[in-house]
């Protein structure tokens, strides 16, 4: 196993370094650049353009510069965004970051655990008139065109019945007094959901070890509760009282973003769990397991559903990248300014070294997804990890 | 004390194309610690016949009429939760195809513990690790096999290990459904003495299901013959072996090799199973049959076991045609 890991991991360095070069000379190869604006200015001189490439190093060779960029890159200096100059593309990133990571973390989460949920269900129940309607919806949902989707959704919730806000991810009058930043209030969520999630699965984990079930699920409730309670007086208290009611703000603009990407992204989960899980229930254990007299919900979800498990897992992974990412659409229809934008905003400026950072950011968080899918794998699946050896 | 009795079984599964009679008037008993064969081609219905008994048929598969008297309560008329009880602590199985009766990807010690804790929910952790050891070195596994995975063991040490999961509630009664059909003729011999020795130890009553006709010679007490969901010949199996009376009986016993006397040429029956679609009560062996009677040429016999010597029963059509 761990001979595993670390093949695994030499491969990603090595990938990792060839996804840097080929971003960059792909980047390079864009006709133009950033400062080509600065020749059609008839009040400066052509010196001032030639001074500025050459403050850059953009008149060096290609080679030259792919090598002093991997050089500077692992030195942690990503050099400075062409186009708003004084900051650096770590402190752009760091500004939406939280905001992307915050929504997409949620919607990624919500969405496959509704979509693994619910395909299971449907799987169980094949055959009944509920499944055959929620299989129809979900292949509605599927195969909606999103941004119509997204925009239905935005004028139904937010401008028909105004239950919800259109567009941006606070209400800026609320914030006009406001000691914090925006960005602050994001990662205090952000680390909250963090800390709670770990504390339930530690419960999880621990709890395993307890032979009878009733009293193992009362355990499991009771931990879920002592979170529950926690988490009401940690924001009722001290520093965290004052943050509130910025954090309610941005939760309720959260509302509407997330409930639409599930509802759009839920459904390949659902469908996919429903294939898998129907093939799986064919098996002969299933049929060992009702001998056995175990419960029929017990058997779903710790035989089929754990089997099922495997391909559900591989499309989470390459999903997840979208945490970091985000999604353009989403973050353009609902006006949120995360990492989604920022990528876009700088590939079509040609903002070069904010580009470069965001993706390799990407890469790097792309690949350590792909590296734990690698290592859950084996967990999920015995056989894998003596095919794995090697 | 009978523990079992199967009483005018009738089984059915609904299909498009009708309803498929797989259990036909089945009838038999079967007293404590004694040991039944059920021997029959494929698609006779024994498999039917086991699975009903715990019903766990298919779910296009209906029990139209009879009952199935289990330690006095009738199956049949069970609730899911009532049936969950009486599934494994009351009636185990070991299924056909050891192979696959494993979940792949939780450890065998587990999958045990999951019975025996569905069934004795107080048992704690260490008792149920020793019941786990115990049951181990019954069918002669190692202690450590518990913390493998199912495919970390070779064909016979997972059927072993079945042999010992259906043990693990302390059943009182196995049906054991073609346990050494995926197994090599040495590891089903271990198999079939580690039964064997299971049963005596234990005193189980067993249901042992085959179309290998000489196992079922070796294993049991009494046994049936079933042909297209029908008993066509049912007795003590040293009478059935010795005077068989059905047609049929006769044919599979001729059917297959002997290692002892001349040798013979072995015969085969022509034709396949009928099918079991929309059919009436005929003697559905008469398609087949090397000499049948006008009655069973016209149909116009019934398919109903009679009484042919103690403890023999055969089908009436063939009681005079022999």
């Amino acid at each position: 196993m761990y001979k595993y890991v670390f093949r695994r991991i030499y491969q990603l360095i090595i990938v990792f370094f060839l996804f840097l070069v080929t971003s960059y000379v792909l980047f390079d190869s864009i006709p133009g650049n950033a400062f080509q604006s600065l020749l059609l200015n008839p009040e400066l001189p052509r010196e001032a353009y030639d001074l500025v490439i050459q403050l850059y190093g953009l008149d060096k060779p290609l080679y030259e510069r792919v090598i002093l960029y991997i050089q500077n890159f692992f030195r942690g200096d990503f050099g400075y965004s062409y186009v708003h100059y004084p900051r650096t593309p770590i402190e752009l990133i760091a500004e939406r970051l939280p905001r992307t990571l915050m929504l997409f973390a949620m919607v990624n989460i919500v969405a496959f655990y509704t979509g693994f949920l619910i395909g299971k269900i449907l799987a169980w129940r094949r055959g009944s008139k509920s499944e055959t309607w929620i299989t129809v919806t979900s292949v509605f949902s599927y195969t909606v065109f999103y941004p119509w989707f997204a925009l239905m959704m935005l004028w139904f919730f937010g401008y028909k019945l105004d239950w919800l806000p259109i567009g941006k991810f606070l209400y800026p009058e609320k914030w006009y007094d406001s000691p914090y930043d925006s960005d602050v209030i994001f990662v205090s969520m952000i680390k909250f959901i963090a800390v709670a999630s770990i504390l339930q699965m530690l419960a999880f984990v621990y709890t395993r070890n307890i032979e009878s079930i009733s009293a193992r699920r009362n355990v499991r409730f009771t931990s879920f509760m002592i979170i529950i309670i926690g988490s009401f007086a940690y924001w009722n208290t001290g520093e965290m009282l004052n943050q509130k009611i910025y954090a309610m703000d941005i939760a309720y603009h959260m509302i509407l973003p997330v409930f639409t990407v599930t509802v759009v992204a839920f459904a390949g989960t659902a469908l996919l769990t429903r294939t898998t899980m129907m093939e799986v229930m064919k098996d002969d254990f299933i049929l060992t397991a009702r001998a056995k007299g175990i419960s029929q919900k017990r058997i779903r979800d710790r035989h089929a559903a754990r089997n099922a498990l495997l391909p559900v897992v591989t499309s989470f992974i390459f999903t997840i990248v979208t945490i970091i990412d985000g999604s353009v659409l989403t973050e353009t229809i609902f006006s949120w300014p995360g990492m989604g934008q920022l990528i876009l905003d700088s590939v079509l400026r040609e903002d070069i070294p904010v580009a470069m950072a965001s993706f390799s950011f990407i890469g790097v968080f792309a690949l350590i997804a792909h590296f734990i899918a690698d290592i859950s794998y084996a967990y999920l699946d015995p056989r894998i990890r003596i095919q794995s050896q090697g | 004390m009978n523990i079992l009795e199967v009483k005018n079984l009738n089984m059915s599964y609904e299909t498009l194309e009708g309803s498929v009679a797989a259990v036909k008037d089945v009838t038999f008993s079967l007293k404590e610690g004694e040991s039944f064969g059920i021997v029959g081609e494929s698609g006779c219905g024994k498999t039917s016949v086991a699975m009903s008994l715990l019903q766990l048929q298919a779910d296009n598969g209906k029990i139209t009429s009879g009952e199935i008297i289990f330690d006095g309560k009738d199956i049949v008329k069970l609730n899911e939760k009532e049936l969950r009880d009486v599934r494994w602590s009351g009636i185990s199985i070991v299924f056909q195809g050891a192979m696959n009766s494993w979940n792949p990807v939780v450890k065998i010690g587990e999958q045990i513990r999951e019975a025996i804790r569905e069934h004795y929910p107080d048992k704690t952790k260490e008792e149920n690790t020793d019941k786990i050891d115990e049951l181990f070195n019954i069918v002669g596994l190692d202690s450590s096999i518990a913390d493998r995975y199912p495919h970390e063991l070779s064909g016979g040490m997972k059927q072993r290990a079945v042999i010992a999961l259906a043990l693990s509630c302390d059943p009182k009664l196995i049906i054991a459904d073609e346990p050494t059909t995926a197994l090599d003729v040495v590891i089903q011999d271990q198999i079939l003495n580690e039964i064997r020795k299971v049963q005596n130890i234990l005193g189980l009553s067993l249901i042992y299901i085959s179309h290998d006709i000489a196992v079922i010679a070796e294993m049991t007490d009494n046994m049936a013959v079933m042909y297209a969901g029908s008993i066509v010949e049912m007795g003590n199996t040293k009478n059935v072996f010795a005077n068989p009376q059905h047609a049929y009986t006769k044919m599979l016993l001729e059917s297959t090799p002997s290692i002892i006397g001349p040798k013979k040429k072995l015969r085969s029956l022509d034709g396949e199973p009928p099918s079991l679609i929309n059919n009436d009560n005929c003697c559905l062996f008469s398609y087949r049959c090397p000499s049948p009677t006008d009655m069973c040429k016209n149909r116009s016999i019934e398919m109903k076991l009679i009484k042919f010597d103690d403890n023999h029963y055969v089908d009436q059509c063939c009681m005079d045609c022999g």
